[in-house]
């Protein structure tokens, strides 16, 4: 129950400051970043992938309806959570006493972190940007916004993963 | 039946998947009437106020700059007040003009969100169906073109931006009226292609891209924009680069236009290409 509350609390966080904060910041065009990505990262490491997918699917749906670009969003995140399980089987930690626990920056080291987090939001980020331009043309341009994006947002989560764990 | 239900069992998470990105494709693709969704227009509406909010607070720190844009519109419009004036005391003619011509109507708006860095750009203006505002209805800024009106609410309305990669405009070179087709290059919100245009015709750095007006949509002569002199040749055309005169990243106000004789020009249209 405390979880639960702790949980809707941070998807909440993370989808005002989407809507309002990051959803306006952009340079030259080329960093957009999507930090509403780390409500799927800090799940616990014990949550059943289906229901990380559905999840996963109601968080781009949220932000779909208010950015009104019905199913884009929705096509990224549900790629995130496939994903995310199989990132972590194969980049094991030995940190993980409890599975209930969130993975953080904090516990599980920073290399470990950075990994993990920088891989689920190229991926989130790459099918965000090909859904949304649904084109294979310009392909350079559309990876140099993803990297940039991927930065930004990864930098962005990790600040957030540090406030979070020293309140 | 047994082993059929042991492989949905085996893959669930990779069929549940395999469902959810369907779903999410399918969405993408009705996308293209989604605002007429009632779902959609109740979350239009409230986006609309918390974006109204937001909006209000950054509109301040930019007065100085909307009253500048307000004292050029003034001139411009003093200048041609001036002009017609002038032309009526000449000649009784333009009373003709005034008779039958007149063909479009104007109604301002507010631009409530807008972006600029995605592919598929879309403005929200705080006036729907309430004000008269219906779909396929201009929009334009006092700098130049800025969009169409693709989806109605009552209180707002959504705009597809020039920088859409779906939107095409009939735009024609005003020195010599050559016209072609103007499309967003997806990579700059100051930049825009205009294409189709015969190799031979002659173009100058700087010669002014204005709405031919075929569309019905905007009046003939609106600004597009200047050619910045980038062309690209391909088989019998030219693709030229053109400045917008829009800075869309500081819109504001932006004004409606709505065309009273659009409906019969497409139908007789329609009629004789049949």
């Amino acid at each position: 129950m405390k979880n639960l509350s702790r949980y809707s609390g941070a998807f909440i966080v993370l989808i005002v400051l989407q809507l309002i904060i990051f959803n306006n910041i952009e340079f030259s065009g080329y960093v957009n970043p999507y930090v509403y990505v780390m409500f799927i990262l800090i799940l616990p490491f014990s949550i059943p992938s289906w229901f990380l997918l559905l999840l996963a699917f109601f968080t781009g749906l949220v932000i779909d309806l208010f950015s009104g670009t019905l199913g884009v969003h929705a096509f990224a995140t549900v790629m995130a959570g496939f994903v995310r399980p199989l990132i972590l089987t194969l980049n094991i930690t030995s940190e993980v006493n409890d599975p209930d626990m969130s993975p953080s920056l904090y516990r599980n080291g920073l290399r470990w972190f950075l990994f993990y987090t920088v891989t689920v939001v190229f991926v989130h980020h790459l099918s965000l940007f090909l859904v949304e331009i649904f084109t294979f043309s310009n392909f350079l341009h559309t990876m140099v916004r993803v990297l940039l994006s991927t930065a930004v947002t990864t930098f962005f989560i990790m600040l957030f993963d540090f406030i979070r764990q020293r309140r | 039946m047994r082993s059929l239900l042991n492989f949905l069992l085996r893959f669930k998470t990779l069929i549940l998947f395999l469902i959810l990105e369907a779903v999410a494709l399918v969405l993408i693709f009705s996308s293209h009437n989604y605002h007429q969704t009632v779902a959609y227009n109740a979350a239009r509406t409230v986006s609309g106020f918390v974006s109204k909010r937001i909006d209000a607070g950054t509109n301040y720190f930019r007065l100085r700059q909307i009253n500048e844009e307000l004292v050029a519109e003034n001139i411009m419009l003093r200048g041609r007040l001036e002009a017609l004036e002038a032309g009526m005391q000449e000649q009784f003619l333009t009373v003709d003009d005034s008779l039958s011509g007149i063909s479009y109507s104007y109604l301002n708006a507010k631009v409530v969100n807008n972006s600029v860095n995605k592919q598929k750009n879309f403005i929200t203006i705080d006036r729907g169906s309430r004000h008269g505002v219906t779909r396929g209805m201009g929009v334009a800024s006092a700098t130049g073109v800025v969009g169409v009106v693709v989806g109605v609410s009552p209180r707002y309305s959504v705009v597809m931006s020039l920088l859409n990669a779906d939107f095409r405009l009939s735009a024609s070179i005003a020195r010599n009226d050559y016209f072609g087709s103007l499309a967003w290059d997806g990579i700059s919100h100051r930049y825009a292609t205009l294409s189709e245009i015969p190799h031979h015709v002659s173009i100058t750095e700087g010669d002014t891209i204005v709405t031919s007006g075929y569309s019905a949509i905007f009046p003939a002569g609106l600004l597009v924009g200047t050619l910045t002199g980038e062309q690209e040749r391909g088989g019998d055309f030219l693709s030229l680069k053109v400045m917008l005169s829009t800075d869309f990243k500081r819109l504001t106000n932006v004004f409606l236009i709505g065309s009273l004789n659009r409906e019969e020009k497409q139908n007789l249209e329609a009629e004789v290409t049949r």
